[in-house]
């Protein structure tokens, strides 16, 4: 297994030569944590801009009444395109990105547990996003919701919108999974000596519930999609009535996966806001025990919920009460870690630095999508509810106002330990008041307009209804809300230009491991493994005048994983298949093209690649290579 | 292995485990054999009450697993708490699912 290990028994040859790559090819061929996360915050960033593009494209068509901007058919594909775009391609791999950049950090470690599938993931989700993403060049868009309801998704909608849909998804989330595993191997195996499970952090521990429930739910949503696609492509029947298929059953699967996975948005928010509020109030987390409780509790629970998505299918009245119940109760975990974070600011020394008030504020915006969410629990106000725009401004306030100012907050916080600079502070507030003002105009109003009876996914509205000043005030917000993007963005373009001088405590009040070793780390992270004497174990360190952690084990050389080209090999092989499977069927006018596709070649050629490089992997032993002591001296003097 | 800490522990497993085996492992693997055997010649029979075949198999099917997990995937070893979780978490989650879709979509 190649993977980052203390020393001090290593038998054999210390020497084998390893290819270094530089420029383009390093960041192809990397397995180190700490550039995978900073691919997966380009790439996830990335898409999250074309999601904001196509969320603008969509204010500015609701604008006026009767606007026609864009046509119905690329409303559609608009609508579907930013919600699949955000939560799959967006801001699920920004999560990973933090993930990467800090969990191994955070426990002390020298890499993941798998670094080779570490790769491996980014590769699948990237490739996969590109292929969704190419719907737009290739003859239309996904255009049945991001939730892709049969039979919208399997009968009527007849571009090749929906293939993409599920082959662009099943390859993202092979990536995804393979990234839940690994860090869900990375923290339960490699945590520094005395780090026990009750002394993690507390973004290490909402990663790792939330790797858990990627571990439960993504099968799901690899089933659904394996259905979807045979029904569509291959001509099955899984949800046709007419074959004796069921198309509620797409519903339940959909939303099986689909509930917990807002929770798996959620949850490292909750971990974020949880290390930034504490280090910002110079105090320890109030309620750390029951804080992961709750966490623990919204997991499962958050398992036993996803029929509330569907109360107006007909489940008949039990089912919605019990499921209506099961929703309400999450409220009380919940409520728990908002309690916690107030008693964590009470009597603290607050700063509010940029990073801190994207935590603040995401207190009582989370808390009123938490309250919309409850309103929405109660299956007989929900047939009320139900597709209007109020459930849209439900999620938005949970998404953005939770899980994207998180991550906001997470990336002023962390940057400095990312990249080495600090991010510039004047420029970081402005984004959080942009950002901040902009969101609740966009988003606020929407309640009101669900309520007054606008429904969602609706290409115009009649005037005349109530509807147009809102409608007008939402678009001011959502332009607003670019501004904040777009003033983050320069932020970044501005602090990259500066001397890269952060410090290791980049905050002076850093609490946990990270803060204790250089902004940016070495690539081995740390010299020593740290010995983890409590919770919080810098700052424990700290307030017993110690400078540094004090080492587990003494200096040695160093074992690392050598990089590899195969992870991008792989999932190139998987794009290609994707592609000859989608258009296995097709008619097409060029007699090469319809022999190569209609014959399954270019699917085959796509799996004897990716196939080629897993044998290439496990007959091609990697014996890692490693970093000597002298070389250590001289990395850290340079 | 992995994990820093985890090694002396996980060393000290395999030490015991290499120490009373053997023994275990052959009469773990007696007993596999004979509940595989009874669930053939239960079949084989054939005039026995099908209902009765039925929960015969069942039975030794839950009685194999327990035995294969516990033995050989080493689960009633120390050290396995995790893997026991996770796999009864997917359980439970799989278990959800299957009844939802007999319960209401089929049913």
């Amino acid at each position: 297994m190649a993977q980052a290990q203390a020393q001090g028994h290593v038998h054999g040859d210390h020497h084998h030569s390893v290819k270094r790559y530089t420029g383009i090819m390093d960041w192809l061929t990397t397995v180190d944590h700490k550039k995978i996360g900073i691919l997966y915050l380009l790439a996830g960033g990335f898409f999250f801009g074309i999601g904001g593009i196509e969320a603008i494209l969509i204010r500015l068509q609701l604008i006026k009444p009767m606007n026609n901007f864009v046509s119905a058919q690329v409303f559609n594909e608009l609508i579907t395109m930013h919600g699949t775009t955000m939560i799959f391609l967006g801001v699920m791999p920004i999560i990973f990105a933090l993930m990467n950049a800090v969990i191994p950090l955070q426990i002390g470690a020298r890499d993941v547990a798998f670094p080779f599938l570490n790769s491996l993931g980014f590769w699948t989700f990237l490739f996969g996003g590109i292929l969704l993403n190419l719907s737009w060049v290739m003859g239309g868009a996904p255009d049945a919701g991001w939730t892709a309801y049969t039979p919208l998704s399997s009968e009527y909608s007849n571009s090749h919108g929906v293939d993409f849909y599920t082959i662009g998804l099943q390859i993202a989330g092979l990536g995804t999974l393979i990234g839940g595993i690994n860090f869900l191997v990375t923290i339960i195996t490699m945590r520094a000596p005395g780090m026990s499970y009750m002394r993690m952090p507390m973004f290490t521990w909402a990663s790792f519930i939330t790797s858990a429930m990627i571990l439960f739910a993504f099968p799901a949503i690899t089933v659904g999609l394996v259905l979807l696609s045979f029904d569509r492509i291959l001509g099955a029947n899984f949800f046709d009535v007419a074959a004796g298929g069921n198309p509620v059953l797409w519903q339940h699967i959909f939303w099986i996966f689909g509930h917990p996975e807002v929770y798996i948005l959620i949850l490292p928010a909750f971990g974020i806001i949880s290390e930034v509020i504490p280090t910002f109030a110079r105090k320890r987390l109030f309620g750390y025990s029951s804080m992961v409780f709750a966490t623990i509790l919204i997991a499962f629970l958050g398992f036993m919920v996803w029929a509330h998505h569907m109360f107006t299918t007909g489940l008949g009245p039990v089912a919605n009460a019990l499921f209506s119940i099961a929703t309400m109760l999450i409220a009380v975990p919940t409520g728990i870690k908002i309690f916690n974070w107030l008693f964590t600011m009470w009597g603290g020394q607050i700063t509010f630095t940029s990073s801190n008030l994207f935590a603040i504020g995401f207190i009582p915006t989370f808390v009123m999508g938490g309250v919309t969410g409850v309103m929405l629990a109660s299956a007989p106000a929900d047939y009320q509810y139900h597709d209007t725009y109020f459930v849209v401004a439900h999620f938005h306030y949970v998404i953005v106002g939770g899980l994207v100012f998180g991550l906001l907050s997470g990336l002023h916080y962390w940057w400095p330990k990312m990249f080495g600079r600090m991010l510039s502070e004047p420029i970081g507030k402005w984004t959080f008041w942009t950002f901040c003002i902009g969101f609740h105009l966009t988003f606020f109003v929407q309640h009101f307009l669900g309520l007054l009876g606008m429904q969602r996914r609706i290409v115009s509205y009649l005037p005349h209804q109530n509807f147009d000043t809102m409608n007008l005030i939402s678009t001011i917000g959502a332009l607003l809300m670019g501004v904040g993007i777009l003033l983050f963005l320069y932020n970044i373009v501005v602090t990259s230009m500066k001397p890269m001088n952060a410090a290791a405590d980049a905050w002076e009040d850093g609490r946990t491991l990270e803060w204790s070793i250089p902004s940016p780390p070495p690539e081995y992270n740390f010299k020593q493994t740290p010995l983890v004497r409590g919770i919080d174990a810098f700052w424990k360190e700290k307030m017993a005048g110690n400078k540094a952690m004090t080492p587990a084990e003494p200096v040695g050389s160093i074992h690392m994983p050598s990089p590899s080209i195969l992870p991008f090999v792989m999932s190139l092989g998987l794009f290609i298949a994707g592609l000859g499977f989608m258009f296995s069927r097709e008619d097409f006018s060029n007699s090469f093209m319809s022999f190569i596709f209609n014959n399954y070649l270019v699917l085959i050629i796509g799996l004897m690649i990716t196939f080629g490089a897993m044998i290439t992997r496990s007959l091609i032993d990697d014996p890692g290579y490693h970093i000597e002591p002298e070389e250590q001296e001289e990395e850290v003097r340079a | 292995m992995a994990g820093n800490e985890q090694q002396p522990q996980n060393q000290a497993v395999k030490h015991r485990h290499r120490t009373e085996g053997p023994q275990k492992h052959v009469v773990v693997f007696i007993l596999s054999i004979v509940l595989t055997a009874i669930a053939f010649a239960a079949v084989a029979a054939g005039d026995v009450n099908p209902v009765f075949t039925i929960i015969l198999l069942l039975v030794m099917a839950v009685i194999q697993v327990f035995v294969q997990m516990g033995y050989w995937m080493h689960l009633k070893d120390k050290g396995h708490l995790m893997p026991i979780i996770f796999m009864i978490g997917g359980f439970f989650v799989a278990s959800t699912a299957i009844v939802m879709a007999i319960y209401w979509v089929w049913w």
